[in-house]
């Protein structure tokens, strides 16, 4: 049976690591294995990351984390913001296949989101909600 | 609820059967913990150091790392590449098995000299005919 769990936040560096806590219980909870927990947190980690420093820019804000929990099945994340709408697709690429001296950091964070979940959908300026960025990740 | 990392630092003579130089005084740093965007700065700080001091070449022993992000990745590489400027290396050892994930997700695996053990990546450091 599905369930659902929420967090809200205020959108500061510090509070990552409950938001990461808060994810990676769910996802235990869910049937996930350890390696999946890691890679479903440090997706969130990344993401959130990205909505204090370029959403929000250092301004105030907050964060709501919506956590949907199929058991064995799968796990969404939804993460909300009211900061600008940060549109991954204007961040250059990463390519993991670059030499030490050619290897460019731009994109890593997204390049890590992508690979840790299945599904990554952003959504910006959504009436009554604001930026929502929804991730899936199956068993 | 706050992320916590320890960055311990010790040293590896290496070995040489030289006659003209003694092995490399190598630093290790020990690094436990989380290595996210709240933490990077103490593993930051340390390599600077080290490698201000004139270390050619550091182990970074991360058995104890629980967790880390591009936030820490961006530092290794940074680091690695100001070592290998003045011909040095920053060699990684003892990864768990979801640190080494994230590396290879970004593929670092291919780009780092990784060692199973801290002992493995000292004796590659020991010059002993």
């Amino acid at each position: 049976m599905a369930a659902s769990r929420h967090l809200v936040v205020p959108a500061e560096p510090d509070q990552i690591v409950k938001l990461a806590t808060f994810v990676a219980q769910a996802a235990a909870d869910s049937g996930f294995d350890s390696l999946q927990i890691n890679r479903i947190e440090l997706a969130v980690d990344e993401a959130c990351s990205n909505i204090i420093d370029h959403a929000y820019g250092g301004a105030k804000g907050i964060i709501r984390l919506e956590v949907e929990m199929v058991p064995h099945r799968k796990l969404t994340v939804i993460l909300i913001d009211q900061g600008k709408p940060f549109d991954p697709d204007h961040i250059p690429d990463y390519s993991p296949r670059g030499s030490l001296d050619t290897i460019k950091v731009g994109g890593l964070g997204i390049h890590l989101m992508r690979q840790a979940m299945d599904d990554i959908c952003y959504e910006f300026n959504v009436p009554g909600v604001g930026n929502r960025l929804t991730m899936t990740k199956r068993l | 609820m706050k992320a916590t990392l320890s960055v311990r630092e010790t040293s590896y003579q290496a070995k040489s059967t030289s006659h003209e130089a003694n092995g490399l005084n190598v630093p290790i740093l020990t690094v436990s913990g989380r290595l996210d965007a709240s933490t990077v700065s103490i593993l930051e700080r340390a390599l600077i150091r080290t490698l201000l001091q004139g270390a050619q070449v550091v182990i970074v022993e991360m058995s104890g790392v629980t967790y880390i992000s591009s936030s820490g990745l961006r530092i290794l590489l940074s680091a690695r590449r100001q070592a290998r400027e003045r011909g040095g290396d920053v060699l990684l050892s003892s990864l768990s098995s979801s640190v080494r994930d994230v590396l290879d997700m970004v593929g670092f695996t291919v780009l780092f000299s990784i060692y199973r053990s801290l002992d493995d990546a000292k004796r590659t450091l020991d010059r002993v005919d």
